[in-house]
């Protein structure tokens, strides 16, 4: 993957694409955005809007009916130059913690010395190195999606991908998670393609915030987060710029559900 | 405390089976003490281990056997789709159909000796381990198959690390399942083909009305059955220790 510092780390220009035929509307449609190298850019929206297809296409899982992607000037293939973290975590029960984060290292010419220290050092990162022969199970919610998150920033990916990664969590956990990823980021500097549907979320972490619409699922509005970093969550909570983007997204979103046919709200 | 219940449970049973053959007739149900002496008598006559040697030569290698071509290719046929759904259907045609009806085909191909026996022994394991494999082959979690594609994880590794290990649950409960049809249908071999074993002397005794001798065997069997679904349950206990009790 050749770097130039000019071209963007994702790019999807006019991408469409549709699951069902019978369906006449796109899962996502006419999609156009660019993701610079080193941002963190949120996706937001209400579910069904297409948020994880957009996800799953920027990792080469699946390919777009017509448009084209672009990662860092190339198609996009699934490998350790894109790290995909779920918002089901996704460990595998039957491997150790370390094993875990060792298993997004296989794909790297590394040996097995090599993967295991640079799994420890990882999970030395995200506070977890106590529990590197514990079984992902053991776990609590958090701690899991700690081991996700080494397991996607252990082989150095020049682009993340997070499908909503910490919507399963409890408020105070999704709050230090929140801290946790934004460390890391600052000192990995990869650039982020975050999903998520809480409007505070977005705004904390990200530097641009495209809100998503549904049926079709498509980009309605892009939205510069123009807060300086390091952002402490209580002071930039408080701050009136904060106050006034909540506000305006927050209206956003509630008009986008109401306006879809298929949300329980349509229409009240 | 489960161990003193099962105790207990066995005593009654013992207890049971004295007072039957008190009110039956002796010459039909021998006495659990006949039936220790008989025991003991054929164990120092060398009898006993002789048959229980034999038998236990055609049930381990028709289930081995049975093992080593049903695991592959119910894997093989649960990795391929197309390979899976060409044969799926005679494989659960072939399943349904009692395997017994094959033995007069098997003796005029292998003859009577242990290699008719372990093939009969075979056809009744591979049977449940082929199917348990395939089954837990297609039931792989797809989104931890997801993740490892997006590890760029070839098909090899995500078969080896995801698929199979995921199958495992099932392919046990497949040996559980092959291992005691696998021993019922030792004993019918050793009845139906040249008669040894101990389904040999289960004839010889149930037909000359040796009782007590007859229900030695029987629990011989038992016991058989018993430690070798343990050892089974132990090695699926040994794989699953990951989960949460």
């Amino acid at each position: 993957m050749t770097e130039k510092p000019s071209q963007p780390a994702l790019e999807f220009a006019g991408v469409s694409k549709t699951f069902d035929p019978a369906d006449a509307r796109p899962a996502v449609s006419n999609i156009d955005f660019a993701l610079p190298q080193g941002m963190f850019i949120s996706l937001l929206g209400p579910s069904g809007c297409g948020k994880t297809t957009l996800l799953r296409l920027a990792d080469g899982l699946i390919a777009p009916d017509s448009g084209t992607i672009a990662a860092f000037g190339a198609p996009p293939r699934p490998g350790p130059e894109i790290g995909f973290v779920f918002q089901s975590f996704r460990l595998i029960p039957w491997a150790s913690v370390a094993a875990n984060v060792e298993f997004s290292l296989r794909s790297l010419p590394l040996s097995k010395a090599e993967r295991t220290e640079r799994a420890l050092h990882w999970l030395e990162k995200v506070g977890l190195s106590r529990f590197a022969q514990s079984w992902p199970d053991t776990l609590s919610g958090g701690m899991k999606q700690r081991v996700a998150l080494a397991r996607a920033f252990a082989p150095n990916p020049s682009l993340l991908l997070m499908d909503e990664p910490f919507a399963s969590l409890d408020a105070q956990t999704r709050e230090l998670m929140q801290a946790e990823l934004l460390s890391l980021w600052s000192e990995q500097k990869a650039s982020v393609l975050f999903v998520t549907h809480s409007v505070d979320e977005a705004l904390l972490l990200s530097d641009t915030i495209l809100l998503m619409g549904t049926r079709p699922g498509r980009i309605v509005e892009t939205l510069t987060v123009d807060l300086e970093r390091p952002r402490d969550p209580d002071a930039i909570r408080a701050d009136t710029r904060f106050i006034a983007l909540r506000q305006h997204l927050s209206k956003k979103m509630r008009e986008l559900v109401l306006s879809d046919p298929q949300s329980d709200f349509y229409g009240r | 405390m489960t161990a003193l219940y099962r105790l207990a449970f066995l005593f009654l049973l013992i207890l049971g089976w004295f007072i039957a053959s008190q009110f039956i007739g002796r010459n039909i149900i021998p006495t659990p003490l006949a039936t220790l002496q008989a025991g003991a008598r054929l164990f120092s006559e060398g009898r006993l281990l002789e048959a229980t040697g034999q038998s236990l030569a055609v049930f381990l290698s028709g289930f081995f056997l049975a093992t080593f071509v049903a695991i592959p290719l119910g894997a093989m046929m649960g990795a391929i789709r197309p390979f899976g759904k060409t044969l799926d259907v005679y494989v659960f045609a072939l399943a349904a159909t009692p395997r017994v009806a094959f033995i007069p085909l098997v003796i005029v191909l292998l003859g009577l000796g242990i290699e008719a026996k372990a093939f009969i022994v075979f056809l009744g394991a591979v049977m449940p381990i082929l199917i348990n494999t395939y089954a837990g082959v297609l039931a792989a979690d797809k989104e931890l198959v997801e993740m490892a594609r997006s590890t760029g994880a070839p098909q090899t590794r995500i078969f080896s690390h995801i698929v199979l290990p995921g199958a495992l649950p099932f392919v046990a409960v497949g040996l559980r399942i092959g291992a005691t049809i696998g021993l019922i249908n030792t004993v019918v071999a050793e009845l139906y083909t040249a008669v040894t074993g101990l389904g040999g002397l289960l004839a010889l005794y149930g037909n000359t009305f040796r009782m007590a001798e007859y229900f030695v065997i029987v629990i011989c069997l038992a016991i058989i059955g018993v430690v070798m679904t343990e050892i089974l349950r132990f090695i699926e206990s040994r794989l699953g220790r990951w989960k949460m009790s």
